[in-house]
């Protein structure tokens, strides 16, 4: 017999009735270890087990959607006064908020009633999404659990946000004559641990060792490990630097000015609205310390877009939005420090901001990799040599036109502009994978250079779903200790 | 970006894969097709493709090299009509620029692309109708001249409606005056801009036209007006909408602008010229073009070109807004030209790849924790109050950086610590196999007299039912070990940890950071099952970019 159903029936030889749990507390074996040993005692008659089913819950698509907000909730928070049901696009939320009793129905104009505003207020929980977000961190949903909430867990099951499935499920546990029989015959059949004593006298030599069934459940062991936004982030450097690119880095908080204006971007461009940066409030404002460059810059404005520039709205603070302007900034830098041996290769990797309205494909926290090139004879050519070396080293067929190619595209700083773009055959679609192109020379020039300067930026976000097998981008950056101890290699 | 939808047969070709395929060798991107219509996505440089007109002039000289000679694009003889902009106008919309287009084929179709251009270009180029407006009359239907004008008063027959309405009720009641009423009222000067002719009242700018001089597909003349905040914005978009009437058959009549002091005439559909050398070409594409192949290239792009001593004279016609100088126009040699075939060249120079002390410095701490058994765990910068101190029992703090709007409700400051992110990670993996241990190392930021601060900070946390102060104490210790940094360990109180289980972290005689048992009321906050240990120290004081 097996040690560990030696365990289990020595454990309960004593007790009338003990659950999987208390079996697995007082014997020091995993659940798994327990249930596996029950299954074979069973099968001899060792032991009487209730034997029941346990359920466990998987999320749809359509369900990791509703995590953060159901469409009843959308509909009575953005219902400002009474509307015409036919006017409601969001038939599933209207008739939740009708079921849930948030509304009102007066002929066919919708009111959101008392009980609707308590439900639109901040701090309301609504229980469907409570249980759903629960149920998404339930490895086992018991039946206490099942029961108390089995109207709302019935109705997400019946709107397709989540599956149930049962497994079997083992319950009180008790010893049979036959186990008692089993249980007294086992003394005596040998040795069990092997001792450092036994090792040491040599009493080994005399003794017999007890043959264990190595078809037992052993318990998964977890190493510690990197982040795999680390481990990524490591290769793409590695990519940078074997191909001669020396890594620098730049600030978050960052003036309007070197996000924004140095980069040619008019200070009414829509971009730069609340609506999709993140300003701040503390700090309000970041001075400019070169008031030559500030000069050189508003002049370049002023030439060329509006007659009017004006320094408060370039000295606004803000979380940068793109890491070219780290790339701005080692331009300045280069062009008024080191007489460096051009060309100058130049890489960073860091968080850029969006101000975004989160779900699982976006996040407002961005990873972007930015390159320049600083030198004399440079052209679109060397742009696309670069970039395709870099892909080709993220595993990207770049010389098959049908999967990899470069197109025109425009950004403000750069011209002529590029970008490269992938075909993803799930998607069906051509998709981006980055922006490049030669630095306006009104912007080199403001910065107080005379070379040319390529550049780049990639957003590596994307990228991660790929490495990682991953379907929702904020799986990413929740740390879910059993998802990091258990995900596999990155996929390079 | 703005995205403009067709029918696909209006474009011409019966071969829609290949209209895919020039409409994004030119530098815009299909959006989609479904049945007869295509999507385009447009981009900000490129307000004359808002124009089916427009995108109909480009794939014609793209396709077969023709262009339009020098100076198609032009006015006829002298302006019809003047349009007097009054001293009330100046103060609150200020510009104004006009012409009339007579014998414009419409039907139908066209006029719904005109309509949609008219109001992508508002939307987009216009900043929402504030900087810049369009309107568009039944020339016919106009008398005599015209007064630019502002007042608090007016009435007329608005567009959408079947009264007189006044121009107080067009912005409470008509849904175009709902919608832009943001663009006329504010500082509470309540004057509206109008435009009007001997007799009536033509439009509420930038609301809504009277429907006395709307168009409809039978007009056949058309006084075209644009105002806004920006004269050159203004006078910019007049070119556009000369240019696409006249690819619709009209004959454009330039329009008298009366400012006080001075005198304008719209629209001014002079060609740019800009000078383009061959050796300037190849050494931006990276390729050896001859001067004929240019000609062609260029031409295919819609610039006329004429040759001037060694170099060429590329005539940029008055619709292209982009085009700054040279470096444009090269672009759209390269668009011409095919980025498909340009030869990739690799820089030339030997190069060292040199990795960024901090990001290697935070690495080697990484891979130290995870040997001591530590999942390392990367948590946003962007957090709120309620994690960073109320959760953690304390007061807030005036040094966080903090966003003025944000879309997402709880993302409101940069994180000034990282424990209470990893109290968080691990309150979402109470369900997991104990024990659970955590670390991360990252920036964290604070403002100090006005400036903001990125300091670089470890934090490390482990859960079981068996921890004590010792196990971080001895973690601390190792960490510091392997960094070869000097510190002290000071008893201290902190509201986040038990009493009597806490200490403050002193290197150079400065607080560091902080080490100890986690308060119960802090683990009931998370949501927390298991006694926790943890630390978070400052190992950076204060990042500092581009110094070295």
């Amino acid at each position: 017999m097996h040690e560990y159903q030696l365990k289990l029936l020595d454990f309960i030889k004593n007790r009338k009735e003990s659950d999987v749990g208390s079996i697995a507390e007082g014997t020091g074996l995993s659940r798994d270890q327990v249930i596996w040993a029950v299954e074979a005692l069973l099968e001899k008659k060792a032991v009487n087990a209730e034997k029941s089913r346990v359920a466990g819950a998987s999320l749809t698509k359509e369900g990791r959607e509703y995590m953060e907000m159901f469409p009843e909730e959308r509909l009575v928070r953005s219902l400002k006064g009474p509307l015409k049901a036919a006017e409601i696009d969001d038939k599933i939320g209207l008739i939740w908020a009708k079921k849930n009793g948030w509304i009102t129905l007066e002929g066919d104009t919708v009111k959101v009633n008392s009980k609707g505003m308590e439900a639109a207020s901040k701090g309301f929980e609504y229980g469907m999404r409570k249980i759903l977000n629960e149920l998404d961190g339930m490895q086992s949903i018991d039946d206490g659990y099942m029961k108390k909430h089995a109207d709302e867990i019935k109705a997400l099951e019946r709107r397709k946000l989540l599956n149930i499935e049962e497994k079997g499920f083992i319950g009180s546990v008790s010893i049979t004559e036959e186990g008692r029989r089993m249980l007294e015959s086992e003394e005596s059949e040998g040795v069990g641990q092997l001792t450092k004593e036994m090792i040491s006298s040599g009493s080994w030599k005399k003794m017999k060792f007890k043959r264990y069934d190595i078809s037992a459940p052993a318990e998964e062991s977890y190493a510690a490990r990197l982040h795999p936004v680390r481990e990524f982030i490591n290769y793409v450097r590695h990519v940078w630097l074997d191909m001669g690119f020396v890594e620098v880095s730049g600030p978050i908080v960052e003036s309007a000015f070197w996000n924004f204006d140095v980069l040619f971007s008019p200070q009414d461009h829509p971009t730069r609205e609340m609506q999709d940066t993140f300003f701040l409030s503390n700090p309000k404002e970041i001075s400019i310390e070169d008031v030559a460059l500030l000069n050189r810059v508003k002049r370049m404005h002023k030439a060329n877009w509006e007659r009017i520039w004006k320094e408060e709205l370039a000295k606004q603070a803000l979380l940068r939005t793109q890491a070219t302007s780290v790339s701005a900034h080692y331009i300045y830098k280069f062009a008024n420090a080191v007489r460096g041996d051009y060309p100058v290769k130049l890489f960073s990797v860091g968080k850029v901001f969006r101000n975004e309205s989160i779900d699982y494909k976006h996040l407002a926290e961005l990873v972007q990799t930015d390159g320049i090139i600083i030198g004399d004879n440079l052209n679109l050519a060397h742009i696309i040599y670069t970039l395709k070396t870099f892909y080709q080293n993220l595993g990207f067929n770049v010389n098959n036109p049908k999967e990899f190619r470069f197109k025109p595209s425009y950004f403000p700083f750069v011209e002529p502009g590029l970008e490269a773009m992938y075909y993803d055959r799930e998607k069906g679609d051509w998709i981006e994978l980055v922006g490049a192109g030669i630095i306006r020379k009104e912007i080199t020039k403001a910065l107080g250079t005379s070379k040319t300067v390529l550049a780049w930026g990639a957003g590596l976000d994307r990228l991660f779903f790929k490495a990682l097998d991953i379907d929702a981008l904020t799986t990413l950056y929740k740390n879910d200790i059993g998802w990091l101890r258990s995900r596999g290699r990155l996929k390079l | 970006m703005a995205i403009v939808t067709f029918n696909i047969n209006d474009l011409g070709s019966g071969d829609t894969e290949k209209l895919v395929e020039t409409i994004n060798r030119i530098g815009l991107e299909v959006e989609g097709v479904e049945g007869d219509e295509i999507s385009i996505d447009v981009t900000p440089n490129r307000p004359d493709m808002l124009d089916f007109y427009g995108i109909k002039r480009a794939l014609e000289s793209f396709s077969n090299g023709k262009v339009p000679e020098y100076g198609y694009y032009a006015v006829k003889s002298e302006p019809e009509l003047s349009i007097e902009v009054a001293e009330a106008v100046s103060r609150v919309r200020p510009y104004i620029a006009a012409f009339v287009a007579k014998g414009v084929k419409l039907n139908e179709r066209s006029l719904k692309y005109m309509i949609s251009f008219t109001e992508k270009l508002a939307e987009t180029y216009g900043r929402s109708r504030k900087k810049m407006a369009i309107g568009l009359h039944n020339y016919n239907i106009v008398n005599g001249d015209l007064v630019y004008d502002a007042s608090a008063e007016g009435r007329f027959l608005p567009i959408g409606a079947d009264r007189e309405m006044s121009f107080d009720e067009i912005l409470e009641r008509h849904a175009k005056g709902i919608k832009y009423s943001n663009t006329v009222s504010g500082k509470g000067r309540k004057k509206y801009p109008f435009l009007r002719d001997s007799e009536k009242i033509l439009s509420m700018i930038p609301i809504i036209n009277s429907k006395a001089t709307a168009i409809d597909a039978n007009t056949t003349n058309i006084l075209v007006d644009v105002t806004g905040t920006s004269e050159k914005t203004v006078k910019e978009t007049a070119n556009l909408l000369a240019a696409s009437l006249m690819d619709q058959g009209g004959e454009i009549y330039p329009v008298v602008i009366l400012y006080k002091g001075r005198k304008e005439v719209t629209p001014d559909m002079t060609y740019r010229d800009i000078k383009v050398n061959l050796r300037k070409v190849d050494s931006t594409i990276g390729a050896k073009l001859t001067e004929s192949m240019l000609v062609g290239y260029i031409n295919r792009m819609g610039y006329p070109a004429s040759k001037y001593g060694n170099n060429l004279l590329v005539h940029v016609p008055p619709y292209r807004l982009d085009v700054f100088n040279y470096q444009d126009v090269v672009e759209d040699i390269a668009i011409s030209f095919g980025y498909d075939r340009i030869v990739p060249l690799p820089v030339r120079g030997v190069a060292v790849g040199l990795p960024g002390d901090l990001y290697e410095y935070g690495d080697d701490i990484a891979r130290f924790m995870v040997g001591l058994g530590f999942t390392e765990a990367v948590n946003n910068y962007l957090t709120n109050e309620e994690i960073s101190f109320s959760d953690m029992g304390y007061a807030g703090a005036a040094e966080r950086v903090s966003v003025v709007y944000s879309k997402t409700e709880n993302l409101t400051m940069l994180r000034m610590a990282i424990l209470p992110g990893i109290l968080q990670d691990l309150s979402r993996s109470v369900h997991e196999r104990m024990p659970q241990r955590l670390f991360e190392i990252g920036s964290v930021f604070e403002v100090r007299g006005g400036k903001p601060y990125e300091k670089v900070n470890l934090a490390f946390a482990s859960q079981n039912s068996k921890v004590n102060f010792a196990e971080a104490k001895s973690t601390l210790e190792s960490v510091m070990k392997y960094l070869e940094v000097k510190y002290e360990i000071r008893e201290a109180e902190d509201k986040a940890f038990i009493s009597g289980r806490c200490a403050e972290i002193i290197i150079e005689g400065k607080k560091r950071g902080m080490l100890g048992e986690i308060a119960p009321s802090v683990l009931e906050n998370f949501k927390l099952l298991e006694p926790i240990v943890a630390c978070e120290v400052n190992l950076i004081g204060k990042v500092s970019y581009f110094e070295k």
